[in-house]
């Protein structure tokens, strides 16, 4: 393996082709660690690793935590919501405080978009980001990747297709980043009023046609639809949304037969896919849980025992 | 006081010229080639070599007070303000309280005369409490001095309540100042709506939250035949109404701001949004950069206007979407001005007279202010424009320092500001 030389996982933009690779390679080897009877290895004995959710979460936080314990560090929970945190201190404060336990790995999910970008200049510690506002959710995108990769033995030059709402999704941005660096044609399907015009500048396909577009998709992400947009006016009702942006039987039989379905979780069943198709597409979808661990093993040590030089910090 | 500026090369909006000039008390008493004194001055200062244009005047600032004076006050901000040149400078109404009554705008006059460093213009607030319902008393403000009225931060966000302000605002002759944006449909964005927003997830604005309401204000004063002032205009198509309607002969009038000619929104992405970046309007594309160059160039946008706006470090050190809007600008309007449009070549060094002294005093109807001339107020500024600073932190002298040009090496130094015939800033 070449030397891995990013401090922080801020988001897929940020990493190669190679540095991908490299994720997948180190996930494969870290699966096998979960099977065995005694489900751990030192790598990151005596690092402490502080796991920050600064927004809701249980699966990706229990994931992140489980995969740092796997590994042997010292991993600290902390879960607030940043709006009662405002009551307290701010985020920067809080960053601070927790910067004198000396971390070396701090986890962060956070409400709003590109926070990380200003918390990697409080902390000595590498950032990981769990999921920032609209922006990214790497470690997503990789599990994404590394389980298609596992299940078709490639992940170069992909038709994808991801669909529902594209404009607040991080968990989109970071596919598209992602799969596009390994040659593939990301299209992106959605009410118009969910994916941002300017989405055609990163090279993505834009599609309000879910029975076309699936029609030639190697790969399909179906994203998760909160009820809130409704009311926001993003789309008249839930049923008009479903009869469009659903994976219902009948569409899924329009695909290639090798399709590959996706959900971030959690789903709604019988909203974004019909639970008609649970035992279909189900199975894969907890593949992609049981991968994400993996690949949040793969990541958590690369940023841990990477050799590091002190910066200052403000 | 007198004052004799020996040798020196004048800047007025419409002419350059070599002369000295005398004040006496308060005003400008003689400009001519070699004057010599009838009776003995104060102060003799020496400008050969150096630009002497009129007292700056910037019609948009933000001094927090009352309410935040942790962020500025009206000592340090008539420093920061003489600091870069402006004698006269009006204070948006965006503070708590607001500045909606004639108690509080009459406090700050006598606040501002106490410290003599600059003259501070309270702007009075358009609806109480500056919530678009109900006017507030434009006569009584009047009297006490405002010139402008607005509820800056926010438009009216009601087309009634608009109506009628202009038209009660004509018949008291106070100058109304509008911040144009539609805000349902700025819909809380953090910046500008773009390609650099949209791959970044970053909530945003689209530029037409501006340009519909300036279409809508131009509508209005068209309709009313009343003349309204459109505040800190910061996209191509703000522009192309603007002019529009100066063609068609409606009393608009417009401001724009040195970001806005400055910054787009891939400066917030090379800066990894960084929060002194943000401001409201948002930071725009090249292209709106390039119309605002070329809508100062062609006269369509009026004047420079700072819109300065302190916030505490602890607010702009939060990540970019939790950060409050707004930076500060009266120490480098000048220098940002000179460097990066006339010496661009794309103003001419008149236009900063033009821009930053005669076209404020004219549109919020300032008399005997703008222009270096004997019998007017003597508000002068000289300054050395071959000599080049470089914007640092420890030497701004706003109590806030919160601005994105930190390390921008420009040209113009301010050197002397006088301000009603006193010596109130010397650099050297």
């Amino acid at each position: 393996m070449e030397q891995w030389t990013k401090k922080h996982i801020l988001g897929i933009k940020d990493l190669s082709r190679d540095e991908i690779e490299t994720v997948f390679n180190l996930a494969a080897s870290f699966k096998e660690i979960s099977q065995r009877e005694v489900k751990k290895v030192p790598a990151l004995r005596g690092k402490t690793v502080l796991n920050l959710f600064f927004e809701n979460s249980t699966r990706t936080r229990t994931s992140f935590e489980l995969a740092a314990k796997r590994l042997s560090g010292d991993v600290v929970n902390f879960s607030v919501s940043t709006s009662s945190l405002a009551k307290e201190e701010s985020i920067i404060d809080t960053i601070k405080n927790l910067e004198t336990y000396h971390p070396d790995i701090m986890i962060i999910r956070i409400e709003s978009s590109t926070s990380l970008h200003t918390l990697t200049k409080y902390t000595q510690a590498s950032i990981v980001n769990a999921g920032d506002g609209r922006n990214e959710h790497p470690t997503q995108a990789l599990l994404d990747m590394f389980t298609v990769k596992e299940v078709r033995g490639n992940v170069e030059n992909l038709n994808v297709l991801i669909v529902g709402d594209i404009m607040h999704s991080r968990v989109a941005r970071s596919n598209i980043f992602g799969f596009q660096r390994f040659g593939g044609k990301v299209t992106v399907c959605g009410p118009s009023t969910l994916i941002p015009y300017e989405f055609q500048n990163l090279g993505v396909k834009i599609s309000y046609d879910f029975d076309k577009a699936i029609e030639d998709a190697d790969v399909v992400i179906m994203l998760r639809i909160q009820k809130e947009r409704q009311t926001s006016c993003f789309f008249p009702t839930m049923r008009e949304y479903l009869d469009r942006f659903a994976l219902t039987p009948e569409r899924l039989r329009r695909a290639k037969k090798d399709v590959i379905i996706m959900h971030p979780g959690p789903i709604n069943w019988d909203i974004e896919i019909s639970s008609s198709l649970k035992e279909q597409v189900h199975p894969l979808i907890l593949k992609q849980a049981e991968n994400g661990l993996a690949v949040r093993m793969a990541v958590l040590y690369l940023v841990g025992t990477q050799k590091r030089e002190l910066v200052e910090v403000e | 006081m007198k004052i004799l500026i020996k040798n020196a090369t004048i800047v007025n909006a419409d002419n350059i010229f070599e002369a000295d000039i005398l004040t006496a008390n308060t005003r400008i008493v003689k400009v001519a080639k070699d004057i010599t004194p009838p009776e003995p001055v104060d102060e003799v200062i020496d400008a050969k070599g150096k630009h002497v244009f009129p007292g700056f005047i910037d019609l948009h600032t933000h001094l927090r007070t009352p309410g935040r004076e942790d962020e500025e006050d009206f000592l340090t901000g008539s420093q920061a303000a003489a600091a870069g040149g402006f004698t006269k400078i009006f204070c948006m109404p965006n503070t708590l309280p607001s500045i909606d009554n004639e108690g509080l705008a009459k406090w700050i006059f006598e606040e501002s005369q106490k410290i003599g460093i600059v003259d501070i213009y309270p702007v009075g607030a358009i609806t109480k409490n500056r919530e678009g319902k109900e006017l507030t008393e434009f006569g009584a403000l009047r009297r006490v001095g405002c010139l402008s009225v607005s509820d800056d931060g926010v438009s009216l966000p009601d087309s009634l309540i608009l109506r009628r302000a202009l038209e009660y605002a004509k018949m008291i002759d106070i100058l109304v100042v509008e911040h144009c944006e539609d805000l349902r449909l700025a819909n809380k964005g953090a910046m500008r709506e773009s390609f650099i927003s949209s791959k970044y997830g970053v909530s945003a604005i689209p530029d037409i939250a501006e340009s519909l309401i300036v279409a809508r204000n131009i509508e209005m004063a068209k309709y009313l035949n009343t003349r309204i002032h459109l505040a800190h205009i910061s996209t191509a198509k703000s522009v192309e109404f603007v002019k529009r309607a100066k063609n068609e002969g409606v009393k608009v009038t417009a401001e724009t701001c040195p970001h806005y000619f400055m910054l787009t929104v891939d400066d917030i992405e090379e800066n990894s949004f960084d929060a002194r970046f943000k401001v409201n309007p948002p930071l725009g594309e090249k292209k709106d950069v390039e119309k605002i160059r070329e809508a100062l160039r062609d006269g369509v946008i009026d004047c420079i206007a700072t819109d300065h706006a302190p916030h505490s470090h602890a607010e702009k050190e939060l990540p970019f979407e939790d950060a409050p809007f707004g930076l500060i600008g009266l120490e480098f309007a000048f220098s940002l001005t000179y460097t990066h449009l006339v010496k661009a070549g794309i103003l001419d060094l008149k236009e900063i007279a033009n821009k930053l002294s005669a076209n404020p005093a004219k549109i919020v109807g300032l008399s005997h202010c703008g222009v270096i001339q004997e019998g007017f107020i003597a508000d002068i500024v000289i300054a050395d424009l071959n000599r080049q600073w470089i914007i640092q932190e420890d030497k701004i002298r706003s109590k806030s320092k919160n601005t994105p040009f930190i390390g921008y090496q420009l040209y113009g130094v301010v050197e002397k500001t006088i301000h009603k015939g006193k010596i109130v800033f010397n650099e050297l």
